[in-house]
């Protein structure tokens, strides 16, 4: 027994293809026409059209007091509360008897921009970066030193405030 | 309701308490922690931190726990309103003066300050408009620096120097909010058990220089041991992170050492981390000492054991364990045995205000469980035999120049070390054994009570524990014989011991044999 197939009746107008190469064409010709949205990257970078979130989360930036010395004071808990175990401290003691961190290094590599390691601080020291310009042609540049987290320059997190959880 | 005993309630849990127990440890029956500071089991208390308020009822105020002994009938609340708010408040005038530097401090980690306060202390101040006090650190000798600021004022460093140690060099100084512990300026904290202080002390006022910014309390690995600086056998912690022991801590046991362990003993943890230890083993062969495998190091032992008539001395370092010298022992049953331990003698510094706790004068942790196995402390004649045997078997002691120039001259000595004694040309076996923080087992202190350690690090390459070594080459020589698999089953099937097991000793100990003290010379 056959299947019963209906065959459709179609307009010849509904089928056709020049109607819908028209109406695509109609599309692009009016953007050509409207305002640009895309930027041009890496010609162009952030502006204040087109900004990276203040929340966001890259690779990390120690801060650093008037002196230009590291807010470290290898504490311990940034290595204790990372998830990805990627931080390496060794505690020391300076010449006025200061603690301070002998090697410091994050893995940039094994990092899961949780920034646990920011919110745990007490000093105020560690944060993750507005940043994602991460490339480099060798992969132990990526485990970032004491001296390389404190030259960063780029702007840090605030990261997710709870009273202002929609970032107003 | 017996004479002897009181029953209460604290905190709805009714317990029974013997007479003159002080509401604190009968809290402690009861599961119930009152929060304290200046309170120490080990030391007299003064009430002085009132941190340990706790509401009786039918008592017109609260009163502290530590000093307030359990009456019959008692109805007591510790964590009642008025109770919390009056901790509260203590915790409040606490943290006035208290730098919030815990990211840099110790003690962060273990400080009861920050337990208290965490637990139920108030989540902001009402100073921050004043100052903190400040007072400059101060070096009180030996290991311990004292850092006011951080200072609760407890006072159980003087207590415990006044009356446990009775050395009276700390004292309170100034009045008010400006009192400070300080020391007798003609003085310095050398004393032997000062050490002692850094422990007691409940916030990290008083801290170790040794372990200064060494590691953090979290990062730390705690292994029950057994400290085997000498014969009292004081039990400890060892603290070790990423497999290197950073420090050694009094493990409480009021029927050793209580809560205390001399500065000797704190200090001797370097040797833990030797980093020349021995990891292979040898026989001797056309070359000279070839590195081989477990087989046929054991099989040379066996051999070694078995084809010889003549007399073997054994040589003992102080720390090999009690199923390491028996089984030693029954490998060479059957042959003549001069055995002997090595026990380095020293000064005895007895602790004045605890009975049958001294840092001893016999250095070796188990000179008393050698001794109830059949080997002597008569050093310096075994060495002397020497000479005169087929076979030297050298179990982790350190020998002299001279004392190697007189071993050099036995037929063939097996080494069993720790650290290897290159200079024997007569070595005929080289087996790196576990050290005492690498295997389980255990000491026999003066008192016959044996102690159970527990390994705190790996063992280095492939070092095994004497016993393993000494067993394991003993069922080499009889297919009916089987080598035990375990330190306990080892421990259980020396017939000295009499089939105690370590579960038996549990983390105390147990008194297995009176030991007659023998002479050592």
């Amino acid at each position: 027994m056959a299947i019963g197939v209906k065959v459709m009746e179609r307009p010849e107008q509904g089928v056709s293809y020049v109607r819908a190469t028209l109406k695509g064409m109609a599309l692009t010709f009016k953007h050509l026409l409207q305002p640009r949205v895309t930027m041009e990257y890496p010609e162009v970078r952030s502006d204040d059209e087109w900004r990276i979130a203040t929340r966001w989360r890259g690779t990390h930036r120690m801060l650093t007091d008037e002196q230009g010395r590291s807010k470290c004071v290898a504490c311990g808990l940034c290595p204790q509360i990372c998830p990805a175990n990627c931080i390496k401290l060794v505690p020391g003691e300076d010449e006025r008897g200061n603690r301070y961190p002998l090697i410091y290094e994050i893995d940039e590599f094994r990092c899961v921009f949780c920034g646990y390691c920011q919110e745990v601080c007490p000093e105020e020291a560690i944060h993750v970066g507005v940043h994602y310009e991460n490339a480099e042609y060798s992969r132990d540049r990526f485990v970032y030193d004491h001296e390389r987290l404190a030259a960063q320059s780029h702007p840090v997190s605030t990261l997710w405030d709870p009273t202002d959880p929609r970032g107003e | 309701m017996s004479d002897a005993t009181v029953s209460l309630s604290i905190d709805g849990m009714d317990v029974t308490v013997p007479k003159g127990t002080m509401l604190i440890e009968a809290a402690k029956q009861a599961g119930v922690v009152v929060p304290h500071y200046c309170y120490h089991p080990s030391l007299p208390s003064p009430a002085v931190c009132r941190m340990c308020l706790v509401e009786v009822e039918k008592l017109p105020k609260m009163v502290p726990a530590c000093v307030t002994t359990a009456g019959e009938g008692q109805v007591v609340h510790v964590h009642s309103p008025a109770a919390k708010k009056a901790r509260e408040g203590v915790l409040e005038f606490l943290l006035i003066n208290h730098p919030l530097d815990c990211p840099i401090c110790d003690q962060a980690g273990e400080c009861e300050l920050q337990d208290f306060v965490f637990q139920e202390g108030q989540a902001g101040t009402r100073y921050a408009d004043y100052p903190k006090r400040f007072n400059p650190v101060e070096d009180f000798g030996h290991d311990v620096l004292y850092i006011p600021n951080r200072c609760i004022l407890c006072t159980r460093c003087v207590r415990f120097m006044d009356h446990v140690a009775e050395e009276s060099v700390l004292t309170v100084s100034e009045r008010g909010d400006r009192a400070t512990i300080s020391i007798d300026p003609a003085h310095r904290l050398d004393h032997q058990w000062a050490g002692n202080v850094v422990d007691l002390c409940p916030v990290g006022s008083l801290v170790s220089k040794d372990f200064l910014h060494k590691a953090r309390a979290w990062d730390l690995d705690k292994t029950a041991s057994v400290c085997p600086g000498c014969t009292q056998g004081c039990n400890i912690m060892v603290d070790t992170r990423d497999e290197v022991v950073v420090r050694l801590r009094p493990r409480p046991n009021l029927e050793v050492n209580r809560h205390f362990i001399c500065d000797t003993g704190r200090a001797d943890y370097r040797w833990m981390n030797r980093g020349d230890r021995l990891e292979e083993a040898a026989v001797r062969g056309e070359q000279g000492l070839e590195g081989t495998a477990w087989e046929s190091t054991l099989e040379r032992v066996a051999a070694l054991v078995a084809e010889g008539e003549g007399a073997v001395t054994v040589l003992l370092g102080g720390r090999v364990s009690t199923e390491s010298i028996g089984w030693i022992l029954r490998l060479l049953s059957g042959r003549r045995v001069t055995a002997a331990m090595r026990v380095p003698l020293g000064d005895e510094v007895p602790l004045a205000g605890m009975a049958n706790l001294a840092l001893r004068a016999e250095r070796a942790a188990n000179l008393h469980g050698a001794q109830l196995l059949g080997a002597g402390a008569d050093w310096h004649a075994a060495v002397a035999s020497a000479p005169d045997t087929d076979l030297v078997i050298l179990v982790d002691a350190p020998l002299s120049d001279t004392e190697l120039a007189v071993v050099a001259r036995a037929g063939a000595v097996v080494q069993l070390s720790t650290v290897a004694e290159p200079g024997l040309e007569n070595t005929a076996v080289l087996a790196p054994i576990t050290s005492m923080v690498e295997e389980q087992g255990v000491f026999i202190n003066r008192d016959g009570r044996a102690q159970r350690f527990l390994p705190a690090r790996t063992p280095p390459g492939m070092a095994r524990p004497a016993w393993w070594v000494a067993a394991n080459a003993w069922a080499l020589a009889d297919e009916a014989r089987t080598a035990p698999a375990t330190a306990s089953e080892a421990l259980a099937a020396l017939p000295a011991l009499d089939g105690l097991t370590h579960a038996q000793l549990g983390f105390t100990g147990r008194v297995i044999a009176p030991v007659a003290a023998g002479g050592v010379r």
